[in-house]
């Protein structure tokens, strides 16, 4: 009963008129940028970040989370009808996809992808609201122990996840731990890596990092080669799927839900993973399994449906724990921080208002998209035409002003450029950022827990394997930690092994 | 003879350079821990956490080194081949220089010339489309944050924009 009346009250703050329109700009930028390959929900995400600066938290928040669930959804558009996926997430779609589009049936691989992820969006929206009070009850009783355990295992579980060797990865969250801890320290205010600039003793900040690393770095890395459009020019009628399509697609969309939601919950883990997943899943159960890869509608229905309920599972250890799973939910806190917020257990208790009001916009959002994504597909189409050699001059203006517009300070715009070409050349080294921004942003809470827990503990290093919850999280840290040391696990990894950063 | 090479081969490779910029980096996060104070594990100082990271990425670092001459790896230039490499030198050599020009110049007398440079220099987009666009872009995006949204953008020695 109780979480009724909760749901009203988040309507009614989701259903103010300006909440409204910027649930509309979010879920409609989040498709334009999951349409248009070469910019991403990150890059969207921290240039938008300064314009929720105007409005109320809701407001930004509500747009923020938009562009990610958006751009989920506009990613199978390109995957399907150019066969370049609009973000990470979408990569499996493009197997079956395109080829669906190849044989004519662009209309229902489309269909069945908006449909999916609207059922696993919903789903994932009904599940957070039950799950997320319940974990915040429970991680109130969280220590530092536990937070810092916590972030640990949400590191590792990301480099275990990344593309190339682990310790590359591991290099890079040390890297993002450092670059994390520049400027004043929280304890004792003695200025740490500042080399005596006043600009760098607030530290760095996340948007001219993420900018840089992803925005700048995809700009030159797409530059390097002529990106080939292979665009389905056919007209694309009978959107809704047949009765066998449906026959054929309830069993992933259902699994898919299921699986993208428990894997976008997990730290470290989102919805490229998840994807990856359904699509390994549904090829395993299939009894015809040689139509994976020439067009099976449980190629785009499964991985599609995971993709969108991991977006919405994302949400949950953010909300509940203040702990972002991943780099976009990492901005998603940047813009709760910017606000003066700290999400966390407490944030669903001494906030209501604007933890319901997200979720219920997010309901109305997905509505927004899959009206968006059906009736529009034309104009989406239409803008997969625009050249990229027009395109990029116009990216990195935006990422330019972006920057500049967080801070009013153009020594941030120099970190910028300097981290894109940082960023370009970890790439061709093969370097994945994505470790090193997710311990950018959690380097300074991991060190407040750590220093926090060895004050209370006396200097006691038990006490992260006294505590249960510590202990279990450092544990499977550890099993991770071995795990490619091990050749059949090595294997493994290297399957499900993902570049989070595109 | 054939040793010699293949001693030759194993060190140049773009993981073993990889591999020596962490430890690098790794030695200075160190120095740069042992400065500031490590304190005690009762009451850790301020370099304590920067430390051990600086060991932990020394640790990283050298596995990879010797994975790096153990197995071998992709020489630096094969990271280049097949691709256009002096494009994205474009693109950076035209953002260091938009980097130095913003303040002096200000905004719009720095972002119209490197939008033009892109739009041409990169993959040439033609002159009637290139002008326009390098123009009216800066110019809207300047009217936008100035007018609407209030946001001062850098206007330069000149005080343009």
């Amino acid at each position: 009963m109780d979480t009724l009346v909760n749901v009203a009250h988040g309507f009614g703050v989701a259903l103010l008129p300006i909440n409204l329109l910027y649930c509309f700009i979010g879920v409609f930028i989040g498709t334009l940028v999951g349409v248009l390959p070469g910019i991403g929900p990150i890059s969207a995400m921290s240039l938008l970040l300064p314009v929720t600066l105007s409005g109320t938290p809701e407001s930004g928040i509500i747009m923020m989370a938009g562009i990610y669930y958006g751009s989920m959804y506009g990613g199978s558009t390109t995957s399907i009808l150019v066969n370049i996926p609009g973000e990470a997430a979408s990569v499996v779609t493009c197997i079956d996809g395109h080829q669906m589009a190849k044989q004519g049936r662009a209309g229902p691989a489309l269909g069945i992808s908006a449909f999916g992820s609207f059922i696993a969006g919903t789903f994932s929206l009904v599940a957070l609201m039950l799950v997320a009070p319940r974990l915040a009850s429970i991680a109130i009783a969280f220590g530092p122990a536990e937070y810092f355990s916590l972030m640990v295992l949400g590191l590792i579980v990301l480099t275990f996840l990344t593309q190339g060797s682990m310790p590359k990865a591991l290099l890079m969250a040390c890297i993002g731990v450092v670059l994390g801890l520049i400027g004043l320290d929280s304890i004792t205010a003695q200025p740490r890596l500042t080399f005596g600039r006043m600009e760098l003793i607030d530290g760095i900040g996340l948007v001219p990092v993420v900018m840089g690393l992803f925005g700048v770095a995809e700009v030159l890395l797409n530059t390097e080669q002529a990106i080939k459009r292979d665009i389905i020019n056919a007209k694309i009628t009978q959107l809704l799927p047949n009765r066998a399509d449906w026959q054929a697609s309830a069993g992933p969309v259902a699994r898919g839900t299921l699986l993208g939601f428990l894997l976008g919950i997990l730290p470290g883990g989102g919805a490229v993973v998840a994807s990856f997943a359904s699509y390994a899943l549904e090829k395993r159960l299939s009894k015809t399994p040689e139509r994976f890869g020439h067009g099976a509608i449980e190629g785009v229905a499964g991985p599609e449906s995971a993709n969108n309920a991991a977006a919405g599972g994302a949400f949950i250890p953010l909300m509940t724990l203040g702990i972002p799973p991943n780099v976009v939910m990492a901005l998603l806190l940047g813009a709760f921080v910017i606000h003066g917020l700290q999400p966390g257990p407490l944030l669903i208790t001494q906030n209501p208002g604007l933890f319901w009001g997200i979720v219920a916009s997010m309901y109305i959002g997905n509505v927004m998209l899959l009206i968006l994504n059906l009736p529009l597909i034309g104009m989406w189409v239409q803008l997969l035409k625009l050249p990229y050699n027009i395109l990029f001059p116009l990216i990195i203006l935006f990422t330019i002003l972006g920057v500049y517009c967080s801070s009013n300070n153009v020594f941030d715009v120099y970190v910028m450029i300097a981290f894109g070409i940082i960023g370009y050349f970890m790439r061709k080294l093969g370097f994945e950022p994505a470790p090193l921004v997710l311990a950018f942003v959690l380097g300074p809470m991991m060190e407040n827990n750590l220093r926090k827990s060895l004050i209370l503990s006396q200097g006691d290093l038990w006490t992260f394997v006294q505590r249960p919850i510590s202990a279990a999280c450092l544990a499977l840290a550890l099993a991770l930690l071995i795990a490619p040391l091990l050749p059949a696990l090595r294997k493994k990894r290297e399957l499900v092994a993902l570049d989070e950063g595109a | 003879m054939n040793d010699q090479t293949n001693v030759k081969l194993r060190l140049n490779n773009s993981e073993l350079w990889g591999g020596l910029i962490g430890l690098a980096l790794g030695g200075f996060v160190i120095w740069q821990g042992l400065k500031l104070r490590l304190g005690t594990i009762n009451d850790p100082g301020s370099g304590y956490v920067l430390f051990y990271t600086g060991i932990l990425m020394c640790v990283f670092a050298a596995s990879i080194i010797i994975s790096a001459v153990t197995e071998g790896g992709p020489t630096l230039a094969s990271r280049w081949e097949n691709v256009s490499w002096s494009k994205p030198l474009l693109v950076i050599v035209c953002l260091t220089a938009f980097s130095f020009a913003l303040e002096p110049l200000g905004f719009l007398l720095s972002s119209i010339p490197l939008m033009l440079l892109l739009l041409r220099l990169i993959d040439p987009v033609r002159w009637t489309l290139a002008i326009p666009v390098a123009v009216l872009v800066p110019l809207g995006m300047w009217w936008v944050l100035k007018r609407l949204l209030l946001i001062q953008l850098p206007s330069g020695l000149f005080g343009i924009g």
